[in-house]
């Protein structure tokens, strides 16, 4: 198993038209992906890499039956795009675009969890449960390169450090059961705690890596979500940031929502606030593969020698 | 304004009016930006004085002019973003800063997340302002004004809209008497008329820099994701990419001993203008002694294009890289062009593929206390 898509998953692409859209669709494809159909207004009855395209979602969905949407709508029009897609009936959107502002990301939150869908982004490089299924640029053309199969979920504000994280694993023989980068945005569709919760859930995940930032509250909320005994697998937390708690709060040095706000959304205060709730905190990437291991979680990649 | 129509102003409100350094700064009373005047002749020397002060580290170059209204009652009343949804702050003690109000007088605050999708209703606000205390005749009267203030907040794009204090005069008609908004720069292509205003203003902390101009003019101007640089006081110049990949580097160099000459963030982009624009900025940096460029494993984006924008513009600043060190730590696609480019440069270190992001950070620290070294023995 895995959280959010397997290699049962029909994909359509809203946006498949434009220059990312093809390029990520033709990599997703190769990897296996079921995209079923794409979207571009005024597109109808064309093709895409061997895609079917149609002018609005409810006719891609009636066409092909989706469930999952993609995204690669430009900032200023997501808004629209998440709205159409929760309207078609999709339950699982992905949002890869950046700098959303901040009002609409909000109000997409809002209608997305209204639906009881869940929206992975906003700026996200995608989600990949390793050998099944991937969504989004992740992995670019050599997923297999950085992601193996195998038991360890995932949780990354960064698609950058997804990459990192999974290399880090995979070189000490842990695989994978799902990636997902949950976005750089300030706002993002996902909270890490939920995320957890899904792989908490999933019997085929062993154990949970997360990568978190300064600034927002997800690291709080997997705190209070640990403290509840909602998750009791064990978390291994890689924080980065703590140069900025030399500097002024409220100066963003990487992602927009990596602004220390608040006292407790330092990186400093949030590996303090989760050590306490039971997560390893990892000091360097090097040294995840090896808390796990203290944790009890054993390698598993020579399980799958087709990955090796 | 200048000084003779904020003089025409304070005539037109019968004299009685506030001069209000205009500066992208809170706190202005403390500061001695906000002056209280009683005539024309006052309101223009006011002025005079004002302008040209420096507040809060902005020069102030105008002022706001409004009249002045006898207050009967301070509140307060703020709209900022929480984790996910918008969230109003109310409180019955206005005038002060929240913080103190919050600690000494908590039963005087009150707040509530704001669905999108739902506003914030008038009746919402009555409710809202019911359990910060207040009652009577100025709910109804304050909970309009709060509800219309989340419409602009929503309306203008706002990340920050604080009215302290909204104020009541002895009739109960409310006045907005200080206002401090702050808007995403991400919606401004709703706002044409804000971009050019919003170039001026910089960080909290101090006024940008002219290279840190550069950089977000090119970003605003060029195609593509995001680019960010800030400037701080060491002097190892980083590139480095991935938002996550960067900080994690950043706090290497710190852990390690060294202090960065600045800190950046870039997306890939479809050209080479604001990659470009950032080395430019890092390498013209006088206090920079060497660069870093550290990229999480790339998946997507091509690494021969990063290197290109860094050949660009090494030749064009001149820079020799045989006495200015380079470490590049870039990996993924076309990283076999990346190498050949980077070996145009003398003396710059590419990395083998797959070392780890530390081992950038190790390389370039080294560099630049050998480079110093030579420089010392010269």
């Amino acid at each position: 198993m895995s959280i959010l898509i397997d290699q049962n998953s029909k994909v359509v692409v809203q946006g498949i038209t434009g220059a990312q859209g093809r390029f990520d669709t033709r990599y997703c494809l190769d990897y296996g992906t079921k995209i079923v159909a794409g979207v571009t207004p005024g597109r109808g009855g064309a093709e895409m890499e061997g895609v079917p395209v149609y002018d609005t979602v409810k006719q891609a969905v009636a066409a092909s039956g989706a469930t999952v949407s993609v995204l690669y709508v430009p900032a200023r029009a997501v808004l629209d795009a998440v709205l159409e897609a929760v309207d078609a009936g999709i339950s699982v959107i992905l949002a890869t675009a950046e700098n959303v502002p901040r009002h609409d990301a909000a109000y997409a939150v809002s209608a997305v969890r209204a639906a009881g869908a869940h929206l992975i982004g906003f700026n996200t490089n995608g989600i990949i449960s390793p050998g099944k299924c991937k969504l989004g640029g992740i992995g670019g053309d050599r997923p297999d390169d950085i992601y193996a199969p195998g038991r360890i979920g995932i949780c990354s504000r960064s698609g950058g450090m997804s990459a990192e994280l999974s290399l880090a694993v995979k070189q000490a023989g842990f695989g994978i059961s799902t990636c997902v980068s949950l976005g750089g945005d300030p706002i993002t569709g996902m909270r890490m705690a939920e995320c957890l919760a899904m792989f908490e859930a999933d019997p085929e995940t062993d154990a949970c890596v997360i990568y978190g930032e300064p600034g927002t509250d997800h690291e709080r909320t997997v705190a209070d979500a640990l403290r509840r005994g909602d998750i009791t697998k064990p978390v291994v937390a890689l924080i980065a940031g703590r140069f900025q708690e030399a500097y002024p709060k409220g100066v963003s040095f990487g992602h927009v929502a990596a602004m220390i706000g608040t006292d407790d959304e330092s990186a400093s205060a949030k590996r303090r606030m989760l050590a306490d709730a039971g997560v390893l905190i990892a000091d360097s990437l090097e040294n995840i593969p090896v808390l796990l291991r203290k944790a009890g979680v054993e390698p598993t990649l020579d399980r799958h020698p087709a990955d090796a | 304004m200048d000084p003779i129509q904020a003089a025409d102003h304070a005539r037109r409100f019968g004299g009685a009016a506030v001069i209000k350094a205009l500066v992208p700064a809170g706190r202005r009373g403390k500061a001695g930006a906000v002056r209280l005047v009683d005539g024309p002749a006052e309101a223009q020397s006011a002025t005079v004085d004002l302008i040209g002060r420096t507040v809060a580290d902005h020069v102030v170059d105008t002022v706001y002019v409004e009249e002045r209204v006898a207050i009967d009652h301070e509140l307060y009343v703020s709209f900022a973003f929480s984790s996910i949804t918008p969230k109003v702050i109310v409180s019955k003690a206005g005038g002060v800063d929240i913080e103190q109000t919050y600690k000494v007088a908590p039963q005087t605050v009150a707040e509530a997340s704001i669905d999108p999708r739902r506003g914030l209703t008038s009746w919402d606000a009555i409710d809202l302002w019911r359990r910060a205390g207040l009652a009577g005749s100025a709910l109804p009267v304050v909970a309009q004004v709060t509800a219309k203030l989340y419409a602009a907040f929503r309306d203008a794009d706002a990340l920050m809209l604080e009215v302290n204090p909204l104020a009541l005069d002895k009739s109960g008609k409310p006045h907005v008497v200080g206002a401090m908004m702050e808007i995403d720069d991400n919606a401004l292509f709703r706002h044409a008329g804000w971009r050019e205003e919003a170039r001026a203003s910089g960080r909290a902390d101090r006024p940008l820099s002219e290279r840190e101009r550069r950089v977000i003019e090119a970003d605003r101007t060029f195609p593509g994701g995001a680019v960010r640089y800030t400037e701080l006081d060491g002097d190892i110049g980083l590139f480095v990419a991935g938002g996550g990949a960067g900080l994690l580097q950043h706090d290497m160099v710190v852990d390690l001993g060294g202090r960065p000459a600045n800190h950046t963030d870039v997306s890939p982009t479809p050209t080479l203008d604001k990659p470009k624009a950032v080395f430019d900025a890092i390498l013209t940096n006088p206090r920079t002694r060497g660069l870093l460029i550290g990229y999480n494993y790339l998946q997507m984006a091509p690494c021969d294009r990063v290197i290109e924008a860094l050949l660009e513009i090494v030749r064009e600043r001149e820079i020799d890289t045989t006495r200015f060190p380079i470490v590049i730590r870039l990996f993924g696609p076309e990283e076999e062009r990346a190498r050949a480019l980077a070996a145009e440069l003398p003396g710059v270190q590419y990395l083998p593929s797959g070392s780890p992001l530390v081992d950038g950070v190790r390389s370039i620290l080294k560099a630049v206390e050998e480079a110093s070294a030579r420089e010392a023995a010269q």
